[in-house]
């Protein structure tokens, strides 16, 4: 008997009521269903904020909730864009698809029971929600004491990535089910393992740099030289002793690092859903693991050279050029796969795909803008607050998005047992994507405008008023987009509630184990023994009968089911 | 269709894809290499379920390792750029706890031994004999920053004060942990757990030898960053 079921991960019993489940089960797939719900209310509390801030950037004499009294306070604008950044960097973007999806369809992808720390998971559930309380609670402190919630807060959630990156690390290594050897891995896992441990090594350094900064603000230590850092600021803020600037540099520190962990996932979701729906092997699949190896590798030391260099210095300079130039080779090979894989393809354009090659699009359009930014020169022409703005949201908060939307789409049925609407998703997505356009494309050309030096001041004041008229266009771009997500919303709960079960257990024809089992998965995942798996993940046949072979089938079963 | 996939088959497949693996009654030893496998490795059957732990634990110190280097590179960083530095003189104490450390890393294998050759009570008798050392070596880390208390070396009164205290602090946080790992494998009933004792010595030995040299660096860091 192979060690599938040692007994080890015995989840709670089944006449344990709902609360109990909901807050102790130590189960893989409640753990990751409740990571997605935290992920859904913070994207939506997220993009309220951004509306919020757009419209008083746009009409500072309104009067906006949250906002009021804003030209006073300075620093509560700065704490409202830390929340926004906060909620939607933490708790959306490296929440829902490393630790959502993860926790979800890891052990299902491998042909596990349970992920190989189930105490360890739940914990690391509870220090993420905890540490989303404390960073909304920190807006509204007032901001000396807020900064001290916040810093905790993030290194409580720091931790709570570590022990998931640990669980997810050690999972891949030792419960695989047998014959899932490594090149057999769907892209998805490769992502999830590879993005582990790359956390594994960030998370540790921020924890250190928060406990210093934190022992710094409250012990009075001296990690950080505060004489040489308020040298270089605003001398008229120092005086007031409020730093707007401070909550944004404390983001600032985090989201370079954070980048990579928020984008490895989704590159795993684009390669699967775009193999699946395109009915054909993922073209050069090696080289994609070996691309996403690649983003790690040049991720952590672009990152880890910057923080040692500077000894963690979170009010250093930041170098946006190294960070944007350092993805750029495995990102070309990702996109020629996606791009060879999608060729000649029989397209199934799902909504679900259409996300999916949402992503790439979105991704090249703000992978060019990346190019300025890497150059030191052109930098330095162009990097205004709205251009790196314009920019970070296309590659990492967008295109992000777009995988996490088409990943839920595709996976919906396994976790519910319904599919979401087709209709409503796809008129989502056009909604979504032409608003997404909208609004961060003007927002480059606001920050080449209105910001160059290069032009005579006559014509930058002709530009002002251009750019007043872009930045009310984006403001309502952005009320636009968020607004159509509530067709979204909509779509989500009504499928969920109308419970259209799905006929087939397999509705995509897809090839990985997750597949083979009913819809939505079972309790215990693969009944009592391990599935055992015959062939790699993505093989799609061209020639007739069914198109594609389960990773699951044995060579007589598959013969079996052509005739 | 899940259901069909046998025993018998599963072996065929394992066997079928084995590359290089071990033999079929072999249990697959060592190649735990973190995450890099070329590729050949499979979960085969009889695998030991305890081999999890193992891994997770040398993950779990390559994490720790990263934190401390991350404080290792800022206490290099702050004390090149900055010209209020007064090295901390380490004092006396300290080179007795290191000893202290140090054994009970000696008697934390010999308690390994015994439990080898199952000889129960010199188990519990050098097991003990461990954890003890390692509460005296963190009362001693305890006296020793009273000392530097007394001489008016407070957190905050130098840059080089507040790295002494957090490499100190941080590591004796983690060697809370060790003590406490020692004591749950000394006092735990393990007939029906699904990890042996010796299993649970063996991986708690890895933290504890992991700590024991963690404080030699990071002295080492501080004697010769002076």
């Amino acid at each position: 008997m192979v060690s599938y079921d040692d007994g080890a991960n015995s989840h709670p019993s089944r006449q344990a009521g709902f609360l109990s489940r909901a807050l102790f089960s130590t189960h893989h797939k409640t753990i990751g269903l409740q990571y997605m719900w935290l992920a859904l209310a913070s994207v939506l509390v997220g993009m309220v904020l951004s509306a919020l801030l757009r419209m008083h950037t746009s009409w500072p004499d309104t009067a906006i909730p949250f906002l009021a009294g804003i030209e006073n306070a300075p620093e509560k604008y700065a704490a409202m864009r830390l929340l926004h950044g906060s909620l939607m960097v933490f708790f959306v973007l490296t929440a829902a698809p490393q630790m959502g999806f993860g926790n979800f369809l890891l052990p299902l992808q491998i042909g596990a029971r349970e992920m190989a720390f189930p105490v360890l998971n739940r914990l690391s559930f509870w220090m993420t929600f905890a540490s989303l309380a404390g960073m909304t609670s920190a807006f509204f402190l007032r901001p000396d004491s807020g900064v001290n919630v916040w810093l905790a807060s993030a290194s409580v959630f720091c931790l709570a990535g570590l022990f998931g990156a640990l669980n997810f690390v050690t999972t891949t290594i030792e419960s695989r089910a047998p014959g899932m050897s490594l090149p057999r891995m769907p892209v998805t896992v490769w992502a999830w393992f590879i993005n582990a441990i790359l956390s594994m090594l960030i998370f540790s350094v921020l924890l250190a740099g928060c406990c210093a900064v934190l022992s710094d603000r409250l012990l009075g230590s001296e990690f950080f030289s505060t004489t040489a850092f308020l040298a270089n600021q605003p001398q008229n803020l120092v005086k007031q002793g409020s730093l707007p600037i401070l909550w944004q540099r404390l983001f600032w520190y985090f989201a370079q690092a954070e980048v990579y962990v928020a984008m490895l996932p989704c590159f795993g979701f684009t390669t699967h859903l775009v193999a699946t729906f395109s009915r054909k092997p993922v073209w050069r699949e090696r080289l994609v693991v070996l691309a996403l190896c690649g983003v790690g590798v040049v991720g952590f030391c672009v990152w880890g050279y910057h923080m040692f260099a500077t000894g963690m210095n979170p009010y250093a300079p930041l170098v946006f050029a190294v960070l944007a130039s350092s993805l750029g080779v495995p990102a070309a090979f990702l996109l020629a796969s996606w791009l060879g894989t999608l060729w000649n393809a029989r397209l199934r354009l799902t909504t679900s795909m259409l996300f999916a090659i949402g992503f790439i699009s979105l991704f090249v359009a703000g992978g060019l803008s990346g190019l300025f930014l890497a150059r030191h020169d052109l930098a330095k022409a162009s990097v205004s607050e709205d251009f790196v703005i314009g920019h970070f949201h296309l590659v990492m908060g967008v295109a992000a998005t777009f995988a996490i939307l088409g990943a839920l789409f595709f996976w919906f049925p396994k976790m519910f047992g319904c599919c979401l609407n087709e209709t409503l998703g796809k008129v989502h997505f056009w909604m979504t994507f032409a608003g997404v356009y909208a609004i961060f494309m003007p927002m480059h050309w606001l920050g080449l405008l209105t910001q160059s030096h290069l032009f005579a001041d006559e014509q930058r004041i002709a530009l002002a008023s251009a750019g007043a008229s872009i930045r009310t266009f984006v403001t309502v771009a952005t009320i636009w987009t968020v607004s159509a997500q509530g067709v979204f919303v909509f779509n989500f709960f009504y499928s969920l509630l109308a419970r259209n079960k799905v006929e087939q257990d397999n509705p995509w024809a897809a090839t990985t184990l997750e597949w083979s089992v009913a819809s939505p998965a079972p309790e215990d995942n693969f009944g009592s023994s391990a599935p055992a798996v015959y062939r790699g993940a993505y093989e799609f046949l061209a020639e007739g009968g069914k198109d594609f072979a389960p990773q699951h089938l044995s060579p007589e079963q598959l013969t079996q089911e052509r005739q | 269709m899940p259901s069909a996939t046998s025993t018998k088959e599963i072996e065929l497949v394992v066997e079928h894809t084995g590359g290089g693996g071990g033999g079929g009654s072999l249990p697959p030893a060592g190649g735990s290499g973190g995450g890099d496998g070329g590729g050949g490795k499979k979960p085969g059957k009889g695998q030991p379920p305890s081999k999890r732990y193992f891994t997770g634990m040398v993950v779990g110190i390559i994490s720790i390792l990263m934190f401390f280097m991350a404080l290792a590179s800022a206490f290099l960083v702050r004390k090149g750029t900055s010209g209020d530095w007064v090295p901390v003189r380490i004092p006396m104490l300290l080179w007795i706890n290191t000893a202290v450390l140090l054994i009970s890393s000696g008697t934390l294998e010999l308690a390994r031994k015994r439990l080898a050759k199952g000889d129960g009570a010199g188990f519990k008798t050098y097991w003990l004999l461990t954890t003890a050392l390692g509460v005296g070596f963190l009362i001693g880390q305890v006296v020793a920053w009273r000392q530097l208390a007394q001489q008016g070396i407070y957190l905050a009164t130098n840059p080089a004060n507040s790295f002494f205290y957090i490499f100190t602090g941080a590591h004796a946080v983690h060697l809370i942990g060790g003590i406490a790992a020692l004591g749950y494998v000394a006092r735990r009933n393990f007939s029906e757990a699904n990890v042996t004792r010796s299993v649970a010595a063996e991986v708690t030995s890895y933290y504890w030898h992991f700590l024991d040299a963690l404080w030699l660096f990071l002295l080492a860091l501080l004697y010769l960053g002076k």
